[in-house]
């Protein structure tokens, strides 16, 4: 039995395991008595547990069968191209994604949802590991919640990004692969941070995540301003989402955009990328972001 | 680009090869060429020969041809199947062929199936391996009737029946089983039926239809698809789109029939010299 | 990552009631980037056959401007698909990274017309089909999407149909072509 100091001492998930351990020889109650947790471990216990395969490396195991830029026949093939952005603006924060999955040059989903809602307040964005990004944003939500109601008060967009963060990072180097911004509103206004599986955790104003990232930044940067209207911002969001989904073999298909406020998230619409090329937002013919339908008949 | 319509010396052209190992090297693997999986064979019976072959061509897990021809031509009375990189076994044939005909015409007599042996035996050893053509011949000469196998490195076997290809073992099986001396033209058309077919049931690189050849000392007969074992069953409904479904952005009709009126004005300049 | 997924591209031909079309997409990219959204990937031959060179674009330049210079006379589609076979062989330990597909019409005895397709892989090993042929980066979608779409005997404005809404949806599903389709229906 270890000692009550030790059980408390440090965080760490391996350290939680342990205690979850401890906890389960001296718990009188089953799992079973607090009902369904969904897939997300014992709730009561700390951080999830995971059946690991038996062999010696587990992690160079999975590095094995899931890394196709090694080994393009690898088994496992993970989620890559992807864009995503989000800025911050006096009228709060734009989130904009594409919907586009690849497998190798195999397009295997156009409608993919890469914004993760945790709650009415917070969003996160999805690159990298689909899988990943969702289990562990889902997670953060709910211990969102469980921080609400100890503390009788929203949890800040800093705390829900540094729990997510000391979580990826206490699995560092076991291949969780996630680049990730956790947007919201909280006390001190619209905030944003980028999280990954590195174990980064960035404040910022604007980020872009993603094989389009550069794409979206070009038209981003040249168009960002802090005193942007809503409207102007929702655009900008948009046409850099187009600028990455045409230029970028692996993103595209649709862009998703959401815009959150004082009151929480709003999502404003899904809009198709070759729609946007050649009949812009508006839906008026002709009146699209393309090139070659700017420049018309001048173009040869 | 050198010049192509000058001179060009015959035989492969390796000027490409240092930019594509360059780009092995970097690890951009070479693109698979089509391949024929295939179940080629060839059987002895009283009076002559029968090749076999089943139809498929493969590109990697691709079926890149349903209905392609694995029997290929010699000369009138030796025929030759073909296993491996399809392309080699195309212009390995094709090359024999016409060196064949060119022998025939030098010394006036037919050639027999062992000079076409010869040569392509001879050919794929200079090639150590790299032309990957697994062959089949057979045909009927002065000596009688001949059947060979002919591996890409270059080696043969004379046999009475043989397989070849990746359902060589699922053809050869059949034979052993049922081969028997002195067939009948029938039987033997039957036994090589069966074999090809035993191939492209249980082999996965061989499928579709059934090619034979019987070849006798005063005729061949090409039996192209003797059977369709496989045939597409014909669509209950269509799926053709309502004209109009695909909108474009511009058209462009080139119209290949002109119509052209000459009209002779007055008596014309006279031509400039200078 | 292959040679033939470089620049990305597809083309694909198919065999109508005397008539045949041959459609490729329009992107030019280097990988993932989309460079050029009006790369021409076919070519004419003659009036009467189409050349379509998806692969690795410097010997799409290359092959198309030997053509150019070889050809300057009619030349029957049968024939034509043998010089390209045979051009593709001569350099068969040291290949051009193309997979040609032709589309074309030749004349028969009694003069009259007759539809003519073929392919072939990048060792110039020819497939001669009845109904479609395919190539290109988007090839295996190509494949499944024309073998349930395609029937035979299928007047012009129906193959136009037919050829432009297999070359949409397969692309679609790809991630190296796209970015604008032609076609071309003789």
């Amino acid at each position: 039995m270890n000692s009550f100091a030790s059980r408390f001492a440090t965080t760490g998930h391996i350290q939680e395991l342990k205690r979850a351990q401890a906890n389960a020889e001296d718990d009188e109650f089953s799992d079973a008595a607090w009902g369904s947790e969904a897939g997300f471990g014992s709730l009561a216990k700390g951080v999830p547990s995971f059946s690991v395969p038996t062999v010696p490396d587990p992690s160079a195991f999975l590095r094995l069968h899931t890394d196709d830029h090694a080994d393009p026949k690898c088994r496992i093939k993970i989620q890559h191209g992807t864009t995503t952005l989000a800025f911050r603006f006096q009228g709060g924060v734009i989130v904009a994604v594409d919907s586009r999955a690849t497998a190798g040059s195999y397009i295997a989903s156009g409608t993919v949802k890469k914004v993760i809602e945790i709650n009415p307040y917070l969003l996160g964005t999805m690159a990298g590991g689909a899988a990943d990004c969702q289990y562990w944003e889902t997670y953060l939500g709910i211990h969102c919640r469980l921080h609400e109601l100890r503390n009788r008060e929203r949890i800040s967009v800093s705390a829900a990004s540094k729990y997510l963060s000391n979580l990826v990072y206490s699995y560092k180097g076991m291949g969780l692969s996630m680049g990730t911004m956790i947007c919201g509103w909280d006390k001190t206004g619209p905030r944003i941070f980028y999280v990954d599986s590195d174990g980064t955790r960035l404040a910022g104003d604007l980020f872009s995540v993603g094989s389009g990232s550069t794409f979206a930044y070009g038209v981003l940067d040249q168009g960002y301003r802090w005193d942007l209207t809503d409207e102007e911002a929702q655009e900008l969001g948009r046409r850099s989402i187009y600028a990455a989904g045409h230029r970028d073999a692996f993103s595209g298909n649709t862009c998703n955009l959401y815009h959150v406020k004082e009151d929480g998230w709003t999502f404003i619409g899904n809009y198709d990328i070759s729609k946007l090329h050649y009949d812009g937002p508006n839906n008026v013919d002709g009146a699209g972001y393309g090139y070659e339908v700017r420049v018309g008949s001048r173009s040869q | 680009m050198a010049a192509a319509s000058v001179y060009s010396s015959p035989g492969f052209d390796f000027s490409n090869q240092i930019r594509n190992n360059f780009l092995t090297d970097k690890g951009l693997p070479l693109p698979k060429a089509t391949s024929t999986g295939t179940t080629i064979v060839g059987c002895l019976f009283d009076d002559g020969i029968i090749l076999g072959a089943d139809t498929r061509a493969t590109e990697g897990p691709i079926v890149a041809d349903k209905n392609c021809e694995k029997i290929h031509y010699i000369t009138e009375s030796i025929r030759c199947c073909g296993a491996g990189t399809a392309a080699d076994t195309e212009f390995v044939t094709n090359l024999i062929s016409s060196n064949m005909e060119m022998h025939a015409l030098t010394h006036g007599r037919k050639p027999r199936v062992v000079t076409a042996m010869t040569m392509l035996k001879q050919y794929l050893f200079r090639y150590q391996g790299h032309v990957g053509a697994a062959l089949v011949l057979g045909g009927v000469d002065s000596t009688g009737p001949n059947l060979f196998t002919i591996h890409p490195h270059g080696s043969t076997d004379k046999l009475p029946y043989v397989t070849m290809g990746s359902g060589s073992l699922a053809a050869m099986a059949v034979f052993e089983s049922g081969w028997k001396a002195n067939m009948s033209r029938e039987d033997a058309l039957q036994l090589v039926k069966d074999a090809i077919a035993a191939g492209i049931f249980n082999d996965l690189g061989s499928g579709s239809n059934i090619d034979a050849c019987i070849i006798t000392a005063n005729h061949t007969e090409m039996l192209r698809n003797v059977e369709m074992p496989n045939e597409r069953a014909k669509k209950e409904k269509s799926y053709g789109f309502r004209r109009g479904t695909t909108d474009w952005k511009s058209e462009v009709i080139r119209k290949l029939v002109l119509s052209e009126e000459v009209t002779p004005i007055g008596g014309g300049d006279a031509m400039d010299t200078s | 990552m292959s040679i033939m997924q470089y620049n990305g591209g597809s083309v694909i031909a198919m065999v109508g009631k005397d008539c045949v079309a041959i459609a490729s997409d329009l992107r030019l990219g280097n990988q993932a980037l989309g460079i050029s959204a009006n790369f021409q990937k076919i070519f004419p031959v003659s009036d009467r056959i189409y050349l379509g060179l998806p692969g690795l674009a410097t010997d799409v330049t290359t092959l198309v401007n030997m053509y150019t210079i070889k050809e300057e006379r009619e030349i029957e589609p049968e024939t034509f698909a043998h010089l390209v076979s045979s051009t593709l062989y001569e350099r068969r330990f040291g290949p051009y990274f193309i997979e040609p597909v032709m589309a074309g019409l030749s004349k028969t005895p009694s003069g009259s017309f007759k539809p003519f397709i073929a392919a072939t892989d990048l060792i110039g090993c020819l497939n001669f089909a009845k109904d479609f042929v395919v190539a290109g980066t988007a090839s295996e979608k190509l494949f499944g999407v024309a073998e349930g779409l395609w029937e035979p005997d299928m007047e012009p404005e129906d193959l136009f149909e037919t050829i432009s809404q297999t070359m949409l949806n397969a692309v679609d599903r790809d991630a190296y072509s796209g970015w604008g389709v032609v076609v071309h229906v003789m």
